[in-house]
């Protein structure tokens, strides 16, 4: 199990290196000069001075390898460089901000786990039935509304309408606990509406496919009680699938709360991504979407890692 | 099936064509300038200038609504048809020469997929700025991977097949055999992705325009709607609301329109499901009398008939199958794959698939308790208590009838712990894996079953079967999936496992004629559905009553085969069955008769029984 996750956590890390290089290449290596396109400004051309200043400042003068050295060696001692708007250390912003994205990512994720999987289960066992097509039904709407319509509505109804809540915002969980919960919930909430309808159609094709296989006849013939069968010899069995789907909507959604931080004013990643892209803050760009890639690389390491967990075949593979 | 998948493909269908109609013929409706304000009715409730009411600009809801969906879609649309255009290439060509080209189109292609995506158009945004163009572009990059990999995929398996050898060989130029043969070929997959592409770029599309980074105002997109009526909602609710469902309406049609495309296109994906699961489907009703007055010795099946249904009305599969069985006694069913001697072996586990119905036939038990039960009539509560105690079986496939997931032990115990063991099992456990001959028991107990050879395997399975001394043990086929020398093992433990057992019955289910010899006391041989001769095993194999049942043992090669391949023809499908004597057309002794009347089952001598016209002149 040790080497297994060795191995895989090596692997990993090489693939970070490989998307930073990636990123420090893509923004040196399109055409357009970024001080330019940074200065430039409802197509007036900007002032040759500023941009030579520019230049100098974020020394685009120098060439691309030392460039390179330069930003790698930043990142191995973690310093992702300085805002060009207000010359802010970009990785201090960053780890204010990144855990409140996790959060909601997590929170969204536990939330559309708890009734994505039994809801799944159930449609499955009931397949063809009643219960099936609503839930089916259920969750082909659900796929259909984009978050940032959910997002709104739920703010239409929950704050403007019934005023329950406030129309969403941040409070940290040392000031006021039950407070940072609600806010919390909202936007977890509504990413969980598509990510549960997701977690609830693969979980129902991936237990229908189990309930298939020869394992669970030959635990029927033993006798088992279908409620052991269930647990042990199909849930576990299709939990695989189902896994890697909810993993890979979590890693996307590392980058894609954008709409729901946008809709909740949470002031997480996503929202300073936003902030820098308006802005053309290269910099910053660069940082967030290096962190985010080497998170998603992060994840899916942990998936592997799971599937050993539930798979013993992979651990001695 | 095709045809009713077409006909639930004419609703959603229609539905896209008219948002897709309507947003082509915005221009030509009688709607105001989308784009028109007017201030000074800012907000303005639904009147019958603007049946939707106007918005915070003073401009008319439902022709921003109209012109929205133009904008929307064509967007969609354009970046569908640019990244199904340079996906579908690169996925084709990476496929068709592999190699260097696989490296340069689908490797790469992956890579852009590793990238959240709206992380992907927003670093695509900050590179160009925001605007249409902008957003096509970067909607194209996004889904292009996508189709790059359904074409590779599709491409691998297509390029062996005869049609596109066959061009090759012929000396055809590359282009055409890409563009010509290969692309029609592979186009299903790739039609239903592209619907599946414009559902997801709308959705990316206002969710970019809501977030101002799309479309550029004034230009009226769905997305730009819902942000700009987000400031008014508290004056204006409803103006949320038109857009909103527009959207979600729109994208949920395109979704619905997927799946049923996909149905009729690429039906490989869809599941079958298995609604009897839970709930066995006791399709016959309680006898009215108890059996008891019967004595069956210890398993007296009587006319056993299984049905599926099909396309042309209920098909019988096995029909009217009788034996008997002592304790203690060995019973061979042999035959061919289709023969039926599977499911009947299932029906006797109440084990059938949820299609199989039985429909008459009656399968006395005599349980521990001396009561005799019918089987086919007996709750699946009651009956889940005989499975795994008095009634025990081992499958075909030691592989894939272990749980790759769970330990042995594990499994072996759950025969144990079902029927009421709950001290010492640990130690049972490991002493049922030392009785059928695993070496290092205490190991093999917490040994995944793939750290284990697949004849060690199947004597876990036979071990988890023989846990409670079961009365009857059905054994289908249960050397078919091994090694010939593995298959002796297995042959010898099972009958050292009989003289342990004194009174355990045994069906055993093969069409090896071979291992009947070596196993059994009798024999019942199945011919598509029907028992065509049963009889003692040295009667059987001395004089056979039934050509089928001679052409068997011919066919019988002096070590152990592994297919009966001689008898010349097929297991007739059980919706063609011949009018007269089922195995006639493949039969070498068939008179006109034959084929004209159905044989019975006939006494031949004491104990033994044919289903033959002619079996007087087979002695």
């Amino acid at each position: 199990m040790l080497a297994f996750a060795a191995r895989r956590l090596a692997v990993s890390l090489g693939l970070v290196w490989v998307v930073a290089s990636l990123v420090f290449l893509v923004i040196h290596l399109i055409p357009g000069d970024p001080a330019e396109l940074l200065l430039s400004q409802g197509g007036i051309a900007p002032d040759p001075a500023a941009v030579e200043d520019l230049r100098e400042r974020l020394g685009l003068n120098q060439p691309l390898w030392t460039q390179y050295v330069a930003y790698m060696g930043g990142l191995l001692q973690g310093d992702f460089g300085l805002s060009l708007q207000d010359e802010h250390p970009i990785g201090e912003e960053i780890a204010l901000r990144l855990p409140r994205t996790l959060e909601l990512v997590g929170a969204a994720g536990v939330i559309s786990l708890l009734f994505g999987l039994p809801l799944g289960v159930l449609a499955a066992l009931r397949a063809g039935g009643m219960l099936d097509r609503a839930l089916s039904a259920w969750a082909g709407l659900a796929l259909s509304i984009p978050v940032f319509v959910v997002g709104t509505l739920t703010v239409l109804v929950l704050a403007q309408e019934l005023r329950l809540v406030s129309a969403g915002g941040y409070v940290p969980l040392a000031r006021d606990p039950a407070r940072h919960l609600a806010l919390l919930l909202m936007p977890a909430g509504t990413i969980a509406v598509g990510l549960g309808a997701v977690v609830f159609r693969v979980t129902r094709t991936a237990v229908l496919e189990v309930l298939e296989r020869d394992h669970v006849r030959a635990a029927q013939a033993r006798g088992v009680a279908p409620r052991t069968i269930i647990r042990r010899h199909v849930v576990r069995n299709a939990l695989t699938p189902v896994v890697t789907v909810v993993a890979l909507h979590l890693g996307s959604l590392l980058g894609g709360t954008v709409l729901v931080e946008f809709v909740f004013n949470w002031p997480g990643l996503s929202g300073y991504l936003v902030r820098a892209v308006e802005a053309r803050d290269y910099p910053e760009v660069m940082g967030i979407v290096l962190v985010i890639s080497a998170l998603f690389v992060l994840l899916n390491f942990l998936v592997d890692l799971l599937y050993a967990v539930i798979d013993p075949r992979v651990r001695h593979g | 099936m095709r045809r009713i998948s077409l006909r639930s493909l004419a609703l959603p269908g229609a539905l896209v064509a008219a948002i897709v109609l309507l947003a082509i013929a915005a221009p030509l409706l009688p709607l105001p300038d989308p784009v028109r304000q007017d201030v000074a009715n800012r907000l303005a409730r639904p009147s019958l200038m603007h049946w939707l009411g106007q918005d915070e600009y003073g401009r008319d809801v439902l022709s921003r609504i109209v012109w929205g969906a133009r904008v929307s879609l064509s967007v969609a649309f354009a970046a569908a048809l640019m990244a199904a255009a340079v996906g579908t290439l690169a996925g084709i060509l990476g496929g068709y020469f592999r190699g260097m080209v696989e490296l340069v189109t689908v490797r790469v292609a992956e890579v852009v997929l590793c990238f959240p995506p709206l992380l992907l158009a927003l670093l695509v945004v900050t590179l160009m700025g925001p605007g249409a163009g902008t957003l096509v572009f970067s909607l194209a990059i996004l889904f292009a991977p996508g189709f790059a990999r359904v074409a590779y995929a599709e491409t691998l398996s297509a390029r062996a097949l005869d049609y596109v050898t066959a061009q090759e060989a012929l000396g055809a130029r590359t282009g055409r055999i890409l563009f010509r043969t290969l692309l029609p070929n592979i186009a299903p997959p790739l039609i239903v992705q592209f619907s599946l592409t414009v559902a997801s770029a709308m959705v990316l599309e206002s969710g970019l325009s809501f977030l101002g980074l799309g479309v550029v105002p004034p230009s009226p997109s769905w997305g730009l709607m819902i942000r700009g009526a987000r400031a008014s909602m508290e004056q204006a609710p409803l103006l949320l609301f038109w857009p909103c469902l527009a959207l979600t309406g729109t994208v949920l049609v395109l979704n619905l329109f997927c799946d049923r495309l996909r149905d009729v296109l690429d039906p490989r994906g869809k599941a079958a499901g298995r609604p009897g699961f839970l709930r066995r489907l006791v399709a016959l009703p309680p006898a009215a009398a108890r059996p008891a007055s019967v004595t069956p010795g210890l398993l007296a099946m009587e006319g056993l008939t299984l049905e599926v249904p099909s396309p042309a009305g209920p098909v019988q599969v096995v029909r009217d199958v009788s034996f008997q069985l002592a304790p203690g006694e060995t019973l061979a069913i042999v035959g061919e794959s289709g023969s039926g001697k599977t499911l009947t072996g299932l029906a006797v586990m109440g084990l059938l698939p949820a299609a199989v119905r039985p429909t008459a036939g009656r399968i006395l038990f005599t349980g521990r308790d001396g009561q005799v039960v019918d089987l086919l009539r007996l709750p699946e509560p009651e009956m889940r208590r005989l499975r795994g105690r008095d009634l025990a079986m081992i499958f075909q496939d030691p592989s894939s009838s272990l749980n790759p997931l769970v330990r042995i032990g594990t499994q072996v115990a759950e025969s144990l712990r079902a029927h009421g063991t709950t001290r010492g099992t640990r130690e049972r456990v490991v002493a049922l894996l030392r009785q059928v001959g695993l070496p290092d028991p205490e190991r093999a107990a917490d040994a995944y079953p793939h750290e284990v050879s697949g004849g060690q395997r199947q004597r876990v399975m036979i071990a988890a079967a023989i846990a409670n001394h079961p009365r009857l043990l059905l054994a289908d086929e249960p050397t078919t999936a091994l090694d010939v020398t593995v298959q002796a093992q297995i042959l010898a433990l099972l009958a050292e496992l009989k003289r342990a057992e004194g009174a355990m019955g045994m069906v055993f289910i093969t069409h090896n004629l071979a291992v009947v010899n070596k196993i059994a006391d009798r024999v019942l041989v199945m011919y598509a559905g029907e028992v065509v001769e049963e009889g003692p095993v040295a009667e059987i194999f001395a004089a056979p009553r039934h050509p089928y049942t001679r052409a068997l043992i011919a066919s019988m090669p002096e070590g152990d085969a592994e297919r009966l391949t001689a008898i010349p023809g097929a297991v007739p499908q059980p919706w063609a069955m011949p009018v007269g004597c089922r195995f006639a057309p493949r039969c070498d002794a068939a008179a006109e008769a034959c084929h004209a009347t159905a044989p019975v089952l006939e006494d031949v001598s004491p104990g033994r029984r044919a289903r033959c016209l002619r079996w007087k002149e087979m002695a």
